[in-house]
């Protein structure tokens, strides 16, 4: 496969700082890689990176083969959290902007936004900012785009359009590097990089990601007592519902309920991805 | 680089605030450049007393403007009108030489009254010696120091900026962060939180004022001699005034930058048509009705007066009472404003919804 | 005693943002409005707990006393330190010196902030902050506690964490209210409500919402897009039919939660 951006063992160190460590990350053509970690792990570093922003201390990047410079940068489409979007200017004129930038001749507003040419970014919902945001990065038809958490605050109609328009563009051969908080969005990623303290944790699919990970699921007539009984001994308990998740196994935990005089079914189930990630995290980063 | 130059157009004729500070800024400084900032004064009200005081009032041409003649008057009623400011040059016949006394807080009416007398005893010469000697005298600022009639202004202006773009910067800030929200939720009233917000700035300013004023006392010998008590009043009501202009302006802006836009619309104007640097007497008669709209112009007035004439609160009472005014109107607008934020369903109780339920502790 | 709202209507002029909805919090249980920017969801929170004024139906809340609320911006004070910003809201509610000390304590020690205590609420990281706003709201013991979007753009570690706390409010009896925009953490709820352009478009506990799907949910594999109402799921394509009617090539699925909320904004778009 063709990468279209690698990092390779790339370092970035501030001063005695190292935000980004020893890192190594591919996007491939038709790609849609997701890049999840906590907040300062050193995600928007290395995007910073991959975009031709810094420069790696140690290690390399390459952007469409070559060294990131501003020839590269025009094959790229970049959407940060903040949109890049005037909110005084008119669809229209956000698009004007761009394309005039990019150098690009002629061009049509796409099919999704051109019914609000007129409109100023400012007055639009969300949704259609984000799709405004999407379609004014893919204008230039890049190779690569690099989307901070595309779908953030946005409804689930809205959201499944922007995935059809990323998924589209990913069909015809762009690379896509998505950055997300959000477990469904993670999940319609073709594959995962886990980051934490600067490092890369984990990296894979889904279903690697996860691994064999399993926790305990305790279903039981008094929610709350046991919350109260479980989370005084320490354990971190995820309520969904009147469900309880903990990790640990089955029989560890029923001691603890036997324990407390609780009843309780209990029994191990695979871990989702948010339960995967906060014990990747926790264990690379022992506090 | 034309894309960014068209964007940038784009953008700036659609933001009004910046677009109306472009033009009404040009405009008011022409405004006030031409029509009122001018130190000449062309009419000097004034005052003449004493057994002659007729015969003295007719030879009295521009630019004094001859408001009183009172021929029963002497020079105790004179310095009676100076004190209130009801004239700034009295003129006492009967005695020899005659004397004018002059309001040296009026420094350049008192300029332009030596000069003009000066024209009269030099033109009197030449037609052969009419006019009795005048022997001036300035009262309250004898040395006619321009320090002495800014400081007490200057007061007004530290009041200004602490009251209006301090006070309203400060509100702002906590919209901005969204914790005013909650305020309204909490169990708080809307007097709890706009006193107590108000507050501190009220303390800070007062503590200003007071160094400000013994900083001018010492490093400038200004003197203080009126009352103190008359002097609070004043300060009090016009810092009213001030932080009422605050707290509503941080009802309609939304972030700091609107913010400080409209208080420097408020502030500048009356730093420089409050009769502050320019004699409000000397400003052309078209535009002098803006320095009476404007309240720094009255805390001037009771500033210089109390500090430097001992004017007693008998004379002030048009300006305290114009300031009273002034912080009624602008609080009472700016509260109801600002609860309007902090609790927009506490005036329609029982009307539809809010049941409340004692809290079960 | 529930709290909530009933036929709740809130118009701002020609706009409503809330639509006839109804909601009901229970104590000791965690309900979670669901829905994208513009739902509504906001605006409903602040109606119930008085911050607009409604324009048609009923609220019921406790007293000022017994509410907590945290807005989706933040909520705490960013140039006052940890221990500062707690000690502002005891003194607001009336927490006395003794008990808000052991109480700050408790929560310090749960959020785990008992070492950063003195570091000013503008220095700590996102997760951190909204840690601290839910504790600021704690504090005093609230019978009805409000969240709007607070786990919005926090990483998933902080996001879990915050849960934890939520959840241990619910289980010491407090009535919690959750937006978010988070599809996945309507599973965290006992009650769940959806909401889309200031209408319901679901509402209960997650398992009866999928148990409510009408028509069958299929699969189809490959990048055209199938006939019907569809849409992406990473590289393949959910499909609905209303009845009976998957297109020829989709494999029958029992529907997901993430399913039933997409089928739920579908059927409330056609309607209007």
């Amino acid at each position: 496969m063709q990468y279209l951006v690698g990092a390779r063992s790339a370092t970035i160190r501030f001063g005695d700082f190292t935000a980004v460590d020893r890192v190594d990350l591919e996007v491939g053509s038709g790609e849609v890689v997701g890049l999840l970690g906590a907040n300062g792990a050193g995600k928007t570093t290395l995007i910073r990176m991959l975009l031709g922003l810094l420069i790696p201390t140690r290690g390399s990047v390459s952007l469409f083969g070559g060294r990131p410079s501003r020839a590269t940068r025009r094959r790229l489409g970049y959407v940060p959290q903040s949109l890049g979007l005037y909110d005084d200017l008119t669809v229209g004129e956000n698009w004007a902007f761009t394309t005039a930038a990019f150098g690009i001749a002629e061009s049509t507003l796409p099919e999704s936004v051109a019914g609000y040419r007129h409109e100023l970014v400012g007055d639009l919902s969300l949704g259609l900012k984000r799709r405004l945001a999407f379609a004014v990065a893919f204008s230039h038809d890049p190779g690569l785009l690099v989307l901070d958490e595309p779908t953030s605050g946005v409804g689930p109609l809205s959201s499944s359009h922007l995935w059809e328009d990323i998924r589209a563009s990913a069909e015809r051969g762009t690379g896509v590097l998505v950055t997300t908080h959000n477990m469904e969005e993670a999940e319609q990623c073709d594959r995962l990089v886990v980051m934490a303290e600067g490092r890369v944790v984990a990296a894979g699919t889904l279903g690697q990601v996860i691994g064999d990970r399993h926790v305990v699921q305790v279903d039981c007539a008094d929610w709350r007592g046991v919350f109260a009984a479980l989370d005084g001994d320490g354990l971190i308990v995820q309520v969904h519902g009147s469900r309880l998740r903990v990790p640990g196994t089955p029989e560890h935990v029923a001691g603890l309920l036997h324990r407390h005089d609780l009843g309780g079914d209990v029994s191990a189930v695979p871990a989702n991805l948010e339960e995967a990630f906060v014990d990747i995290v926790t264990k690379a980063s022992p506090r | 680089m034309r894309a960014m130059v068209i964007k940038e157009f784009r953008q700036l004729l659609r933001d009004k605030r910046t677009l109306g500070l472009l033009v009404g800024l040009p405009v008011i400084l022409l405004v006030v450049f031409g029509y009122a900032a001018n130190f000449n004064v062309s009419k000097i009200p004034t005052v003449v007393v004493g057994p002659e005081a007729a015969e003295s009032a007719a030879q009295l041409h521009a630019p004094f403007d001859v408001t009183e003649v009172d021929p029963v008057g002497n020079r105790a009623t004179v310095e009676s009108r100076l004190q209130d400011g009801k004239a700034a040059v009295g003129i006492v016949t009967g005695q020899n030489p005659v004397t004018a006394l002059m309001d040296g807080t009026q420094l350049f009416a008192v300029q332009a009254a030596k000069g003009a007398f000066a024209r009269m005893a030099q033109a009197d010469v030449a037609t052969g010696g009419k006019i009795p000697v005048i022997a001036p005298e300035v009262l309250y600022n004898p040395d006619l120091k321009t320090s002495w009639i800014m400081i007490p202004g200057l007061t007004g202006l530290i009041l200004l900026f602490i009251g209006t773009l301090i006070t309203s910067l400060g509100i702002v800030r906590e919209r901005q962060a969204g914790t005013i929200e909650q305020l309204a939720v909490m169990p708080f009233r809307p007097w709890d939180v706009i006193f107590g917000k108000i507050l501190p700035y009220l303390l800070l300013a007062s503590l200003d004022l007071i160094a400000i004023v013994l900083l001018g006392m010492g490093l400038f010998g200004v003197p203080f001699v009126g009352s103190v008590v008359t002097f609070g009043i004043g300060a009090l009501l016009f810092l009213l005034v001030t932080l009422g202009m605050g707290v509503l302006i941080s009802t309609v802006s939304q972030n700091q930058g609107q913010a400080i836009q409209l208080a420097i619309m408020f502030v500048v104007p009356q730093i420089l048509l409050s009769g502050l640097i320019f004699p409000v007497g000397a400003m052309a008669a078209g535009v002098r009705w803006i320095a009476y709209v404007l309240p720094l112009t009255y805390f001037v007035d009771i500033s210089r007066g109390v500090m430097l004439k001992a004017e007693p609160i008998a004379g002030l009472w048009v300006p305290l009472v114009v300031l009273l005014g002034m912080a009624g109107a602008v609080l009472g607008l700016a509260v109801l404003r600002f609860r309007r934020d902090l609790a927009p369903s506490a005036r329609h109780r029982g009307e539809d919804d809010f049941e409340p339920v004692a809290a079960a502790a | 005693m529930t709290w909530g709202l009933e036929g709740g209507t809130v118009t701002f002029g020609a706009k409503t943002a809330v639509d006839d909805v109804t909601l009901q919090v229970t104590p000791g249980s965690v309900t979670v409005v669901v829905g994208g920017d513009g739902a509504g969801k906001s605006t409903l929170l602040r109606a119930l707990v008085g911050l607009v004024r409604l324009s048609g139906g009923r609220a019921q809340r406790p007293g000022k006393q017994a509410i907590g609320y945290i807005p989706a911006t933040a909520g705490l004070y960013v140039d006052l330190t940890v221990e500062e910003n707690l000690a502002f809201v005891a003194r607001a509610y009336g927490v006395s010196g003794s008990d808000c000390r052991t109480r700050s304590e408790e929560l310090l020690e749960r959020i785990g902030l008992t070492e950063t205590r003195s570091r000013l609420g503008g220095q700590l990281s996102g997760g951190m902050q909204r840690k601290l706003a839910v504790a600021m709201a704690l504090l005093h013991r609230p019978e009805l506690l409000v969240l709007d979007e607070p786990t919005t753009g926090v990483d998933p570690v902080s996001r879990a964490e915050l849960w934890r706390l939520l959840s241990g409010a619910a289980a010491e009896g407090t009535g919690v209210v959750v937006a978010t925009t988070y599809v996945d953490e309507a599973n965290r709820g006992s009650t769940v409500l959806l909401m889309d352009q200031g209408k319901t478009i679901a509402a209960g506990s997650p398992s009866d919402i999928i148990g409510a799907v009408p028509g069958t949910m299929g699969v189809v594999r490959g990048s055209d897009r199938p006939p019907g109402q569809s849409w992406r799921w990473g590289t393949s394509w959910r499909v609905w039919a209303p009845a009976d009617d998957l297109p020829d090539g989709a494999e029958p699925v029992a529907p997901t939660f993430a399913d039933a909320v997409m089928v739920a904004a579908l059927a409330s778009q056609q309607v209007v």
